[in-house]
């Protein structure tokens, strides 16, 4: 994979100490491409900069706006353009890939103040708003710089060409398959049994949905037992379940990348009730990688991943009654289960990084044009060109 | 004196717009190019794999001739009748694929490893370059771009119909 040493640049939105699919996306792509042999820099907000490994650069201290039903650590202003430029004038990069760079954010600034070739990842799966319009000739010119345009996900490639009349390539998200291919089936987890990961508080994880389809599910399986894993405070939800039930649920916490494999390996079911709001659904990659069988909400994002039902279960959104036909229905037929794994962990390893960010390498190929490196737009202007003649002796 | 003023404010408005317009079109114009430059290496490299697997086992007499004659034509192609060679040599391709599953020997399935690398590069190339040139196409329609020939004597960059499911 590895042409030559290229000098990358990459500018990542969000708060670089809140965990979030974007960040990790951008670390685990950030250490591939070190250990291939590039020279990565990140630059990124950050609260707490004693943490920040050292490939990278701290922009600022975020701020906390509301923005697609969650609320977004970002950060931008006149400070913090300072120092984005600062940082692209001294990196001397043959690249930048910026994430999201149609949200206001570094990313955003990065892109206006930057001239040269250019790579933008689109993350953010949304409905179409009509404020787009409004600001979308001020974006336009803006995002029309990037040299290759990549979306994680035909979700998020439709937000694209709907809000901003533009196409992009689909390349998706990253996992190390490997390390969930050798999950220990461990006894505790295992038997009629029914797993769930992630942010539970959010009511977009749609872990209610799978609390009121559990009425139904213990009727025909009444050793069923749910795990949930994943930060936050159960009190809330342990309070909206059936007193008679709340002995089949266990909250586990978050849990270690290890305990993640053996988790997906000993589940009989892997559960993604989300109810909007995913663009690609890496924790679904994850799970059948780790060899899970999959049931998830057909939203748009998981009817992609899941090959529209070919690699894992999909039920109506929202609909309990219809979770709980395809749950009683899986854990009947185990040999339906087993198929559904195989063919899903099989289809994983498109997701592997080996592949991704080969595909993701050949578009920062196209992008570098001879050895045309990437300055500060400003630098490039006639009348500036001018002043700074001027200035010099 | 104040009506002076606003005269000079709304001409370095204006002048600041054109001189940004102008930027923005040169570097569209810089995009079509260097895209187009890449889609056409990748191309000539996949007519060139083409003919090695024409030349090779995997072919069988009939197909090495239909091969090596939608090689060559891709090849000498002048820009009007490229996209439609090009999709020749897809489907030339496409045909010789579809029941050569079974290979005996490594290096024949190497010619065809390296095609479909190939063939996955010349997908992203495509899509980058018809969004650079319908971007171009886009910006040059404007009434103030047209009004002051922002664009030079720059060529209107052309639109290459690719098929993109044959590839």
């Amino acid at each position: 994979m590895l042409t030559r040493s290229l000098k990358i640049g990459i500018v990542c939105p969000y708060s670089w100490d809140t965990p979030g699919g974007v960040q990790n996306h951008i670390r685990d792509l950030a250490e591939f491409l070190i250990s291939a042999g590039h020279d990565v820099s990140v630059l990124a907000p950050a609260i707490d900069e004693a943490k920040l490994p050292d490939y990278v650069v701290n922009a600022g201290k975020p701020i906390s706006i509301p923005y697609n039903g969650a609320v977004a650590r970002v950060l931008f202003g006149p400070v913090a353009f300072a120092r984005v430029r600062q940082w692209i004038s001294q990196g001397d990069f043959d690249l930048l890939h910026l994430h999201e760079p149609a949200i206001p954010s570094i990313s955003l600034l990065a892109c206006w103040a930057a001239d040269g070739p250019m790579v933008g990842t689109f993350h953010a799966a949304a409905k179409r708003q009509k404020i787009i319009f409004a600001i979308g000739p001020i974006l336009e010119p803006a995002i029309e710089k990037l040299s290759a345009r990549i979306a994680v996900s035909e979700a998020a490639r439709l937000t694209l060409t709907d809000h901003l009349d533009t196409d992009a390539i689909i390349i998706p998200n990253g996992i190390y398959a490997k390390r969930y291919a050798h999950g220990k089936l461990q006894e505790k987890w295992s038997g009629n049994t029914i797993g769930f990961i992630g942010r539970f508080e959010e009511p977009r994880k749609g872990l209610s949905v799978l609390v009121d389809t559990l009425p139904v599910i213990s009727r025909f399986a009444p050793d069923v037992k749910v795990f949930v894993a994943g930060p936050g405070d159960p009190e809330e939800v342990i309070k909206s379940i059936d007193p008679q039930l709340r002995h089949r649920f266990e909250f586990l916490g978050r849990i270690s990348e290890e305990d993640k494999a053996d988790f997906m390996s000993s589940v009989a079911l892997y559960v993604a009730p989300n109810t909007g709001g995913e663009s690609f659904g890496i924790i679904l990659a994850e799970a059948l990688a780790g060899g899970a069988c999959v049931v998830a909400s057909d939203i748009p994002a998981f009817d992609d991943l899941l090959g529209h039902g070919e690699f894992g279960a999909l039920f109506a959104s929202e609909n309990p009654t219809d979770l709980a036909k395809v749950v009683i229905d899986l854990l009947r037929d185990e040999s339906k289960r087993k198929k559904l794994a195989d063919r899903g962990k099989i289809h994983a390893q498109l997701f592997d990084w080996t592949v991704v960010a080969e595909q993701i390498y050949s578009v920062y190929e196209m992008s570098i044009v001879g050895s045309e490196k990437v300055r500060l737009a400003s630098d490039t202007r006639p009348w500036n060109r001018f002043l700074n003649k001027e200035e010099k002796p | 004196m104040s009506q002076w003023l606003l005269v000079i404010i709304i001409v370095l408005i204006g002048a600041w717009y054109l001189s940004f317009t102008a930027t923005r079109l040169d570097r569209l114009h810089h995009r079509v190019e260097t895209s187009w430059a890449n889609l056409d290496v990748l191309l000539q490299k996949r007519a060139a794999v083409a003919l090695e697997i024409a030349h090779s086992d995997i072919a069988d007499p009939a197909s090495s001739v239909l091969l090596t004659a939608a090689a060559y034509q891709a090849r000498d192609a002048d820009i009007q009748n490229r996209s439609q060679a090009e999709s020749g040599l897809s489907g030339a391709l496409g045909l010789l694929l579809e029941d050569s599953e079974h290979l005996e020997t490594a290096a024949d399935s190497a010619l065809l490893t390296e095609l479909s690398a190939l063939t996955d590069k010349v997908r992203v190339a495509i899509a980058i370059h018809t969004d650079a040139v319908a971007r171009t196409q886009m910006v040059r329609r404007k009434f103030i771009v047209r009004l002051f020939r922002l664009a030079g004597t720059a060529p209107l960059p052309i639109t290459y119909e690719f098929e993109a499911d044959v590839l």
